[in-house]
Protein backbone atom coordinates (compact mmCIF):
# COMPACT_ATOMS: atom_id res chain seq x y z
CA UNK A 1 0.00 0.00 0.00
CA UNK A 2 1.02 3.51 -0.82
CA UNK A 3 1.57 5.83 1.89
CA UNK A 4 -0.47 8.97 0.27
CA UNK A 5 -0.42 11.71 2.72
CA UNK A 6 2.76 14.16 3.07
CA UNK A 7 5.49 12.81 3.82
CA UNK A 8 8.55 14.36 5.63
CA UNK A 9 11.02 16.28 3.07
CA UNK A 10 13.94 15.01 4.34
CA UNK A 11 16.93 17.20 3.52
CA UNK A 12 20.70 17.30 4.88
CA UNK A 13 20.22 18.42 8.23
CA UNK A 14 17.05 16.53 8.99
CA UNK A 15 18.48 13.08 7.57
CA UNK A 16 19.42 11.24 10.58
CA UNK A 17 16.38 12.14 12.52
CA UNK A 18 14.47 10.33 9.98
CA UNK A 19 17.38 7.77 9.61
CA UNK A 20 16.94 7.04 14.10
CA UNK A 21 12.67 7.14 13.37
CA UNK A 22 13.57 4.63 10.29
CA UNK A 23 15.71 2.14 13.31
CA UNK A 24 12.45 3.24 16.14
CA UNK A 25 14.92 5.73 17.89
CA UNK A 26 15.09 9.57 18.68
CA UNK A 27 17.67 11.09 17.81
CA UNK A 28 18.04 14.18 18.55
CA UNK A 29 20.77 16.95 17.65
CA UNK A 30 22.90 17.78 20.59
CA UNK A 31 25.53 19.87 20.80
CA UNK A 32 28.85 18.39 22.38
CA UNK A 33 30.27 22.00 23.23
CA UNK A 34 26.91 23.26 25.93
CA UNK A 35 24.76 19.90 25.79
CA UNK A 36 21.84 21.47 24.90
CA UNK A 37 19.73 19.32 21.94
CA UNK A 38 17.78 21.66 19.19
CA UNK A 39 14.68 20.91 16.92
CA UNK A 40 14.18 21.31 14.59
CA UNK A 41 17.70 19.62 13.08
CA UNK A 42 20.16 22.69 12.16
CA UNK A 43 23.50 23.03 10.80
CA UNK A 44 24.89 24.85 13.87
CA UNK A 45 23.78 24.79 18.09
CA UNK A 46 21.42 27.89 18.13
CA UNK A 47 22.18 27.96 21.78
CA UNK A 48 25.99 28.39 21.51
CA UNK A 49 26.33 28.78 17.97
CA UNK A 50 29.15 26.37 18.07
CA UNK A 51 29.93 23.50 15.20
CA UNK A 52 30.13 20.59 17.22
CA UNK A 53 26.32 18.89 16.64
CA UNK A 54 26.26 14.92 17.39
CA UNK A 55 23.11 13.25 16.54
CA UNK A 56 22.07 11.39 20.37
CA UNK A 57 20.03 8.55 20.95
CA UNK A 58 17.29 10.52 23.17
CA UNK A 59 14.71 9.49 25.88
CA UNK A 60 11.34 9.62 23.43
CA UNK A 61 9.32 10.88 26.69
CA UNK A 62 7.96 14.14 27.32
CA UNK A 63 5.26 16.53 28.30
CA UNK A 64 2.34 17.53 25.31
CA UNK A 65 2.45 21.33 25.54
CA UNK A 66 -0.12 22.50 23.32
CA UNK A 67 -2.48 20.46 20.79
CA UNK A 68 -5.28 20.73 18.82
CA UNK A 69 -8.36 18.76 16.68
CA UNK A 70 -8.31 19.31 13.00
CA UNK A 71 -11.97 19.20 11.86
CA UNK A 72 -11.34 20.29 8.45
CA UNK A 73 -9.89 18.06 5.83
CA UNK A 74 -7.07 20.07 3.95
CA UNK A 75 -5.44 17.49 2.76
CA UNK A 76 -7.82 14.63 0.72
CA UNK A 77 -5.54 11.80 2.16
CA UNK A 78 -6.44 12.80 6.03
CA UNK A 79 -10.47 13.06 5.18
CA UNK A 80 -11.65 9.84 6.39
CA UNK A 81 -9.63 10.63 9.82
CA UNK A 82 -11.19 14.11 10.54
CA UNK A 83 -11.64 15.20 13.30
CA UNK A 84 -8.22 13.77 14.26
CA UNK A 85 -5.72 15.41 16.98
CA UNK A 86 -2.16 16.97 16.06
CA UNK A 87 -0.01 17.63 19.59
CA UNK A 88 3.09 19.36 20.11
CA UNK A 89 5.42 17.46 22.72
CA UNK A 90 8.04 19.31 24.90
CA UNK A 91 10.75 16.62 24.98
CA UNK A 92 12.59 15.78 28.35
CA UNK A 93 15.49 17.12 26.82
CA UNK A 94 13.91 20.16 25.66
CA UNK A 95 13.04 20.55 22.08
CA UNK A 96 9.27 20.47 21.40
CA UNK A 97 8.37 17.94 18.75
CA UNK A 98 5.11 18.09 16.47
CA UNK A 99 3.29 14.75 16.07
CA UNK A 100 0.23 12.63 16.86
CA UNK A 101 -1.14 10.92 20.46
CA UNK A 102 -2.56 7.89 19.57
CA UNK A 103 -5.01 5.85 22.04
CA UNK A 104 -8.21 8.30 21.22
CA UNK A 105 -8.43 10.37 24.01
CA UNK A 106 -8.47 13.62 23.67
CA UNK A 107 -4.68 15.40 24.77
CA UNK A 108 -4.18 17.21 27.38
CA UNK A 109 -1.52 19.82 28.14
CA UNK A 110 0.69 18.56 30.73
CA UNK A 111 0.37 15.17 29.72
CA UNK A 112 3.02 12.68 29.96
CA UNK A 113 3.13 10.94 26.78
CA UNK A 114 6.63 8.54 25.25
CA UNK A 115 7.68 8.38 21.74
CA UNK A 116 6.20 5.06 19.92
CA UNK A 117 7.26 3.97 16.05
CA UNK A 118 4.62 3.72 13.25
CA UNK A 119 6.19 2.26 10.67
CA UNK A 120 3.70 3.54 7.77
CA UNK A 121 5.22 1.80 4.56
CA UNK A 122 8.12 0.22 3.42
CA UNK A 123 10.50 3.31 3.46
CA UNK A 124 8.88 5.92 6.14
CA UNK A 125 8.89 5.51 9.90
CA UNK A 126 6.94 8.46 11.90
CA UNK A 127 6.62 9.09 15.23
CA UNK A 128 3.76 9.41 17.28
CA UNK A 129 2.98 9.18 20.90
CA UNK A 130 1.19 7.08 23.65
CA UNK A 131 0.26 7.98 27.26
CA UNK A 132 2.59 6.99 29.95
CA UNK B 1 18.07 58.65 7.62
CA UNK B 2 14.40 60.02 8.98
CA UNK B 3 11.86 58.75 7.55
CA UNK B 4 9.64 61.30 5.42
CA UNK B 5 6.93 59.51 4.03
CA UNK B 6 2.90 59.54 3.54
CA UNK B 7 -0.06 58.00 2.13
CA UNK B 8 -1.26 60.68 -0.87
CA UNK B 9 -3.44 57.48 -2.58
CA UNK B 10 -5.73 54.16 -2.04
CA UNK B 11 -7.36 52.14 -4.71
CA UNK B 12 -9.44 49.09 -4.09
CA UNK B 13 -10.89 46.73 -6.78
CA UNK B 14 -14.51 45.28 -5.93
CA UNK B 15 -14.12 42.48 -2.63
CA UNK B 16 -16.15 39.59 -3.21
CA UNK B 17 -15.84 35.57 -3.54
CA UNK B 18 -14.92 34.08 -6.86
CA UNK B 19 -14.82 37.19 -8.42
CA UNK B 20 -14.22 36.61 -12.79
CA UNK B 21 -11.52 39.10 -13.02
CA UNK B 22 -7.55 37.91 -13.17
CA UNK B 23 -5.17 39.11 -9.85
CA UNK B 24 -3.75 41.27 -12.28
CA UNK B 25 -7.16 43.41 -13.75
CA UNK B 26 -7.73 43.59 -10.25
CA UNK B 27 -4.94 45.59 -9.71
CA UNK B 28 -5.29 47.33 -11.90
CA UNK B 29 -8.44 49.01 -11.53
CA UNK B 30 -7.35 49.75 -8.03
CA UNK B 31 -4.25 50.86 -9.19
CA UNK B 32 -6.36 53.81 -11.27
CA UNK B 33 -8.64 54.66 -8.36
CA UNK B 34 -5.88 55.49 -6.22
CA UNK B 35 -3.93 57.71 -8.76
CA UNK B 36 -7.41 59.01 -9.37
CA UNK B 37 -7.37 59.50 -5.63
CA UNK B 38 -3.70 61.46 -4.94
CA UNK B 39 -4.25 63.25 -8.69
CA UNK B 40 -1.07 61.09 -10.15
CA UNK B 41 -0.41 59.83 -13.30
CA UNK B 42 0.90 56.06 -13.57
CA UNK B 43 4.03 58.24 -15.28
CA UNK B 44 4.36 59.90 -11.34
CA UNK B 45 5.09 55.79 -10.26
CA UNK B 46 8.57 55.77 -10.65
CA UNK B 47 8.58 52.12 -7.65
CA UNK B 48 6.60 49.54 -6.35
CA UNK B 49 6.12 47.32 -3.56
CA UNK B 50 4.59 44.06 -4.40
CA UNK B 51 3.41 42.19 -1.33
CA UNK B 52 1.70 38.91 -2.41
CA UNK B 53 4.57 37.63 -5.16
CA UNK B 54 4.56 34.31 -6.96
CA UNK B 55 3.78 32.23 -6.32
CA UNK B 56 0.01 33.05 -5.43
CA UNK B 57 0.23 36.83 -6.63
CA UNK B 58 1.68 38.96 -9.50
CA UNK B 59 5.45 39.56 -9.94
CA UNK B 60 6.52 43.05 -10.05
CA UNK B 61 8.12 42.75 -13.53
CA UNK B 62 4.70 41.47 -15.14
CA UNK B 63 2.45 44.59 -12.99
CA UNK B 64 4.83 47.22 -14.63
CA UNK B 65 4.95 45.56 -17.89
CA UNK B 66 1.35 45.04 -18.01
CA UNK B 67 0.44 48.58 -16.68
CA UNK B 68 2.93 50.43 -19.02
CA UNK B 69 5.25 51.62 -16.14
CA UNK B 70 8.77 52.62 -15.93
CA UNK B 71 9.88 51.76 -12.73
CA UNK B 72 13.28 52.19 -10.77
CA UNK B 73 12.90 50.98 -7.52
CA UNK B 74 11.19 47.04 -6.69
CA UNK B 75 10.53 45.44 -3.41
CA UNK B 76 8.77 42.21 -3.18
CA UNK B 77 7.83 39.33 -0.73
CA UNK B 78 6.69 36.16 -1.46
CA UNK B 79 3.03 34.79 -0.95
CA UNK B 80 2.55 35.43 2.87
CA UNK B 81 0.16 38.25 4.25
CA UNK B 82 2.86 38.74 7.15
CA UNK B 83 4.87 41.37 5.33
CA UNK B 84 1.93 43.67 4.54
CA UNK B 85 4.05 46.24 7.56
CA UNK B 86 7.25 45.07 5.42
CA UNK B 87 5.43 46.35 2.34
CA UNK B 88 4.92 49.77 3.53
CA UNK B 89 7.84 50.06 5.05
CA UNK B 90 10.06 49.66 2.34
CA UNK B 91 7.83 52.00 0.62
CA UNK B 92 8.67 54.39 3.32
CA UNK B 93 12.15 53.90 3.28
CA UNK B 94 12.85 53.82 -0.40
CA UNK B 95 10.96 57.70 -0.82
CA UNK B 96 13.06 58.69 2.05
CA UNK B 97 16.32 57.77 0.69
CA UNK B 98 15.94 59.15 -2.76
CA UNK B 99 15.42 55.71 -4.56
CA UNK B 100 11.70 56.54 -5.66
CA UNK B 101 9.67 59.51 -5.83
CA UNK B 102 6.38 57.41 -5.77
CA UNK B 103 5.95 54.18 -4.97
CA UNK B 104 2.89 52.05 -5.25
CA UNK B 105 2.71 49.03 -2.60
CA UNK B 106 0.66 46.62 -4.55
CA UNK B 107 -1.07 43.56 -3.43
CA UNK B 108 -4.00 41.53 -5.88
CA UNK B 109 -5.27 37.84 -5.09
CA UNK B 110 -7.42 35.68 -5.93
CA UNK B 111 -7.79 33.45 -3.22
CA UNK B 112 -10.88 31.25 -4.24
CA UNK B 113 -9.27 30.50 -7.53
CA UNK B 114 -6.02 30.01 -5.47
CA UNK B 115 -7.57 28.26 -2.73
CA UNK B 116 -4.96 24.96 -3.41
CA UNK B 117 -2.15 27.06 -1.92
CA UNK B 118 -3.83 27.25 1.60
CA UNK B 119 -2.98 24.04 3.51
CA UNK B 120 -3.85 21.49 0.84
CA UNK B 121 -1.83 19.69 -1.64
CA UNK B 122 -1.30 22.51 -3.78
CA UNK B 123 0.79 24.23 -0.80
CA UNK B 124 4.59 24.00 -1.81
CA UNK B 125 5.04 26.67 1.11
CA UNK B 126 3.45 24.43 3.98
CA UNK B 127 5.14 21.31 2.53
CA UNK B 128 8.90 22.26 1.80
CA UNK B 129 11.80 20.56 3.96
CA UNK B 130 11.24 21.71 7.79
CA UNK B 131 7.50 22.41 7.26
CA UNK B 132 6.00 25.77 6.85
CA UNK B 133 6.51 29.06 8.89
CA UNK B 134 2.90 28.69 10.67
CA UNK B 135 4.12 25.35 12.37
CA UNK B 136 3.04 22.88 9.50
CA UNK B 137 4.03 19.75 9.97
CA UNK B 138 2.28 17.93 6.61
CA UNK B 139 3.10 14.16 7.61
CA UNK B 140 1.39 14.97 10.91
CA UNK B 141 -1.87 16.47 9.77
CA UNK B 142 -1.53 19.80 10.50
CA UNK B 143 -1.21 21.26 7.04
CA UNK B 144 -2.81 25.18 7.09
CA UNK B 145 -1.94 28.59 8.88
CA UNK B 146 -5.09 27.83 10.70
CA UNK B 147 -3.17 24.96 12.69
CA UNK B 148 -0.52 27.35 13.90
CA UNK B 149 -3.10 29.86 14.92
CA UNK B 150 -5.02 27.08 16.65
CA UNK B 151 -2.04 25.20 18.65
CA UNK B 152 -1.24 28.74 19.95
CA UNK B 153 -4.55 29.40 20.85
CA UNK B 154 -4.97 26.35 22.67
CA UNK B 155 -1.92 26.52 24.81
CA UNK B 156 -3.02 30.07 25.30
CA UNK B 157 -6.65 29.24 26.64
CA UNK B 158 -4.74 26.60 29.41
CA UNK B 159 -2.24 29.20 30.55
CA UNK B 160 -4.93 31.94 31.25
CA UNK B 161 -8.28 30.12 31.04
CA UNK B 162 -9.43 32.48 28.08
CA UNK B 163 -13.14 30.66 26.61
CA UNK B 164 -14.08 30.27 23.06
CA UNK B 165 -16.99 32.54 24.12
CA UNK B 166 -14.54 35.23 25.10
CA UNK B 167 -12.53 35.12 21.78
CA UNK B 168 -15.90 35.55 20.26
CA UNK B 169 -15.97 39.26 21.13
CA UNK B 170 -13.10 39.63 18.34
CA UNK B 171 -15.02 38.00 15.46
CA UNK B 172 -17.99 40.08 16.66
CA UNK B 173 -16.95 43.81 17.38
CA UNK B 174 -15.24 43.17 13.95
CA UNK B 175 -18.22 42.01 12.22
CA UNK B 176 -20.26 45.07 13.99
CA UNK B 177 -17.97 47.27 12.18
CA UNK B 178 -18.42 45.96 9.06
CA UNK B 179 -22.32 46.75 9.28
CA UNK B 180 -20.89 50.08 8.27
CA UNK B 181 -19.39 49.58 5.18
CA UNK B 182 -20.74 48.44 2.09
CA UNK B 183 -18.18 47.59 0.78
CA UNK B 184 -17.66 44.79 3.10
CA UNK B 185 -18.45 40.95 2.17
CA UNK B 186 -19.94 39.85 5.35
CA UNK B 187 -23.05 42.11 5.79
CA UNK B 188 -25.14 40.38 8.63
CA UNK B 189 -24.94 40.71 12.37
CA UNK B 190 -23.06 37.88 13.75
CA UNK B 191 -24.31 36.52 17.43
CA UNK B 192 -22.51 34.86 20.07
CA UNK B 193 -24.97 31.72 19.54
CA UNK B 194 -23.96 31.73 15.81
CA UNK B 195 -20.63 31.83 16.61
CA UNK B 196 -20.88 29.17 19.15
CA UNK B 197 -22.46 26.61 17.04
CA UNK B 198 -21.04 27.40 14.11
CA UNK B 199 -18.86 24.41 12.43
CA UNK B 200 -15.14 23.86 14.30
CA UNK B 201 -12.23 23.97 11.99
CA UNK B 202 -9.20 23.58 13.93
CA UNK B 203 -9.62 23.30 17.51
CA UNK B 204 -10.12 25.87 19.03
CA UNK B 205 -11.11 27.78 15.76
CA UNK B 206 -14.83 28.01 14.52
CA UNK B 207 -15.53 29.34 11.61
CA UNK B 208 -16.17 32.47 12.35
CA UNK B 209 -13.07 32.78 13.78
CA UNK B 210 -10.97 32.00 10.56
CA UNK B 211 -11.16 35.01 7.83
CA UNK B 212 -12.53 35.55 4.51
CA UNK B 213 -11.25 33.38 1.13
CA UNK B 214 -11.53 36.48 -0.91
CA UNK B 215 -10.41 38.01 -4.19
CA UNK B 216 -9.41 41.98 -4.45
CA UNK B 217 -6.64 44.32 -4.80
CA UNK B 218 -5.70 47.26 -2.56
CA UNK B 219 -2.76 49.68 -3.88
CA UNK B 220 -1.66 52.60 -1.57
CA UNK B 221 0.74 54.69 -2.57
CA UNK B 222 3.65 56.52 -0.94
CA UNK B 223 5.47 60.06 -1.42
CA UNK B 224 7.68 62.63 0.44
CA UNK B 225 5.90 64.21 2.87
CA UNK B 226 6.79 67.37 1.40
CA UNK B 227 5.41 66.18 -1.99
CA UNK B 228 2.52 65.08 -0.40
CA UNK B 229 1.13 67.90 0.50
CA UNK B 230 1.19 69.49 -3.08
CA UNK B 231 -1.36 66.51 -3.82
CA UNK B 232 -5.05 65.95 -3.81
CA UNK B 233 -5.44 64.24 -0.88
CA UNK B 234 -4.93 65.66 3.12
CA UNK B 235 -1.49 63.49 3.28
CA UNK B 236 -1.78 61.03 5.98
CA UNK B 237 2.05 60.67 7.88
CA UNK B 238 4.08 57.31 8.13
CA UNK B 239 5.19 58.51 11.64
CA UNK B 240 6.01 55.72 13.56
CA UNK B 241 7.96 52.29 12.48
CA UNK B 242 9.46 49.28 13.94
CA UNK B 243 10.19 46.22 12.25
CA UNK B 244 9.00 42.10 12.25
CA UNK B 245 10.22 40.51 15.08
CA UNK B 246 12.28 36.90 14.48
CA UNK B 247 14.00 34.07 16.59
CA UNK B 248 13.19 31.36 18.58
CA UNK B 249 11.26 32.71 20.77
CA UNK B 250 8.91 34.19 17.82
CA UNK B 251 6.11 32.51 16.39
CA UNK B 252 4.26 33.89 13.49
CA UNK B 253 1.12 33.35 15.19
CA UNK B 254 1.85 32.85 19.20
CA UNK B 255 2.94 35.82 21.21
CA UNK B 256 6.44 35.98 21.85
CA UNK B 257 7.94 33.33 24.42
CA UNK B 258 4.36 31.66 24.98
CA UNK B 259 5.64 28.34 24.05
CA UNK B 260 4.43 27.21 20.44
CA UNK B 261 7.44 25.55 18.38
CA UNK B 262 10.79 26.33 20.06
CA UNK B 263 9.91 29.64 22.33
CA UNK B 264 10.98 29.17 25.84
CA UNK B 265 7.34 29.13 27.24
CA UNK B 266 8.56 32.04 29.29
CA UNK B 267 6.26 35.27 28.68
CA UNK B 268 6.54 38.59 29.87
CA UNK B 269 5.28 41.99 29.92
CA UNK B 270 5.95 43.57 26.53
CA UNK B 271 9.44 44.69 26.37
CA UNK B 272 10.71 48.30 25.73
CA UNK B 273 12.39 46.70 22.34
CA UNK B 274 9.32 45.85 21.41
CA UNK B 275 7.16 48.78 22.01
CA UNK B 276 9.84 51.21 20.23
CA UNK B 277 7.28 52.18 18.04
CA UNK B 278 5.78 54.73 21.01
CA UNK B 279 9.23 56.59 21.43
CA UNK B 280 8.98 57.88 18.30
CA UNK B 281 6.73 60.93 18.49
CA UNK B 282 3.04 59.17 19.66
CA UNK B 283 2.45 57.39 22.52
CA UNK B 284 0.07 54.28 23.13
CA UNK B 285 -2.30 56.54 25.07
CA UNK B 286 -2.62 58.59 21.93
CA UNK B 287 -3.63 56.18 19.77
CA UNK B 288 -7.61 56.31 18.84
CA UNK B 289 -7.60 53.02 16.66
CA UNK B 290 -5.68 49.31 16.23
CA UNK B 291 -5.44 47.91 13.19
CA UNK B 292 -4.36 44.14 12.42
CA UNK B 293 -3.74 41.09 10.66
CA UNK B 294 -7.04 38.78 11.54
CA UNK B 295 -6.80 36.10 9.61
CA UNK B 296 -7.68 34.44 12.81
CA UNK B 297 -9.17 35.63 15.96
CA UNK B 298 -6.75 34.72 17.91
CA UNK B 299 -4.50 36.98 16.53
CA UNK B 300 -5.91 39.84 17.43
CA UNK B 301 -5.75 39.25 20.98
CA UNK B 302 -2.03 38.21 20.76
CA UNK B 303 -0.92 42.00 18.62
CA UNK B 304 -3.05 43.76 21.71
CA UNK B 305 -0.67 41.86 24.39
CA UNK B 306 2.24 42.34 22.20
CA UNK B 307 1.77 46.29 22.08
CA UNK B 308 0.83 46.22 25.89
CA UNK B 309 -2.98 47.61 25.55
CA UNK B 310 -3.62 45.21 28.54
CA UNK B 311 -1.32 42.69 30.32
CA UNK B 312 -0.27 38.76 29.70
CA UNK B 313 -2.96 36.90 29.52
CA UNK B 314 -5.55 39.55 30.12
CA UNK B 315 -6.59 40.37 25.75
CA UNK B 316 -9.49 37.53 26.39
CA UNK B 317 -11.20 39.79 29.08
CA UNK B 318 -9.85 43.12 27.52
CA UNK B 319 -12.17 43.03 24.31
CA UNK B 320 -15.51 41.95 26.08
CA UNK B 321 -17.98 44.45 26.34
CA UNK B 322 -17.52 46.03 22.96
CA UNK B 323 -13.81 48.02 23.90
CA UNK B 324 -12.80 47.02 20.02
CA UNK B 325 -15.98 47.44 18.51
CA UNK B 326 -17.80 50.89 17.01
CA UNK B 327 -17.55 53.21 19.66
CA UNK B 328 -15.43 51.66 21.87
CA UNK B 329 -12.44 52.94 23.78
CA UNK B 330 -9.70 51.17 21.06
CA UNK B 331 -12.07 50.66 17.80
CA UNK B 332 -10.30 47.69 16.01
CA UNK B 333 -10.07 47.10 12.28
CA UNK B 334 -13.09 49.29 11.55
CA UNK B 335 -13.79 48.54 7.97
CA UNK B 336 -14.45 44.88 9.45
CA UNK B 337 -10.70 43.24 8.50
CA UNK B 338 -9.82 40.42 6.79
CA UNK B 339 -12.30 38.56 8.77
CA UNK B 340 -15.54 40.71 7.59
CA UNK B 341 -14.47 42.84 4.86
CA UNK B 342 -12.09 40.95 2.60
CA UNK B 343 -9.05 38.96 2.87
CA UNK B 344 -7.19 42.07 0.93
CA UNK B 345 -3.99 40.51 2.91
CA UNK B 346 -4.47 43.56 5.17
CA UNK B 347 -4.46 46.27 2.59
CA UNK B 348 -7.87 47.10 2.87
CA UNK B 349 -7.10 48.18 6.79
CA UNK B 350 -4.25 50.69 5.17
CA UNK B 351 -7.07 52.27 3.25
CA UNK B 352 -9.43 52.26 6.46
CA UNK B 353 -6.62 53.84 8.39
CA UNK B 354 -6.33 56.55 5.59
CA UNK B 355 -10.08 57.44 5.18
CA UNK B 356 -10.38 57.87 8.72
CA UNK B 357 -7.43 60.13 9.02
CA UNK B 358 -8.73 62.49 5.97
CA UNK B 359 -12.17 61.89 7.83
CA UNK B 360 -13.62 60.26 5.03
CA UNK B 361 -14.53 57.04 6.52
CA UNK B 362 -18.46 57.92 6.40
CA UNK B 363 -20.04 55.41 8.94
CA UNK B 364 -16.88 54.05 9.97
CA UNK B 365 -15.15 57.19 11.29
CA UNK B 366 -13.79 57.90 14.16
CA UNK B 367 -13.89 61.10 15.74
CA UNK B 368 -10.92 63.67 15.11
CA UNK B 369 -9.06 60.76 14.42
CA UNK B 370 -5.54 61.79 14.22
CA UNK B 371 -3.23 58.68 15.18
CA UNK B 372 -4.02 55.33 14.53
CA UNK B 373 -1.95 51.91 14.84
CA UNK B 374 -1.33 49.39 12.41
CA UNK B 375 0.24 46.04 14.45
CA UNK B 376 0.67 42.51 13.83
CA UNK B 377 1.04 39.34 15.98
CA UNK B 378 4.99 39.41 14.49
CA UNK B 379 5.29 42.80 16.27
CA UNK B 380 6.41 44.74 13.26
CA UNK B 381 3.87 48.10 13.25
CA UNK B 382 3.46 51.70 11.96
CA UNK B 383 1.85 54.64 13.37
CA UNK B 384 0.03 56.98 11.03
CA UNK B 385 -1.01 60.16 11.36
CA UNK B 386 -2.89 62.96 10.22
CA UNK B 387 -0.71 65.73 8.54
CA UNK B 388 -0.21 68.50 10.91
Amino acid sequence: MIHEKPRPRVGPDSAPFWKGCREHRLMLPTCTACGKAHLPPGPVCPFCFADAIEWRQASGRGTISTWTAVHKAWFPAFAAEAPYNVIQVELDEGPRLTSNLLGGDVPKIGQRVEMVFDDVDAELTLHRFRVI
Amino acid sequence: MTVDAAIVGIGCSAFGRGLPDSQLGLAAFAFKEALDDAGLTREDVDGLSIHLGAPLGVDYDRFAEALGLDIRYVNQSWLHGRFVTNALQHAALAVSAGLADVVACVTAVSFTRERGFLGGPGDVEGNREEGGTHGEAPPYGLTAPAGGAAIAMQRYMHLYGATSAQLAAVPISIRQHALNNPRAIMQQPLTLEAHQTARMVVDPLRLFDCCLISDGAAIVLVTRADRARDLKQKPVRIAAMQGMRSGREEFIFAPRGLGINQQSGKRSFARERDLEIFAQGIARENVQGFYTYDAFSPLVLFALERFGYCGVGEAAAFVQGGRIGPGGALPVNTSGGLLSEAHVAGWNSICEMTRQLRGSAGASQIRDAAALQWGTAWGDSVILTRDA
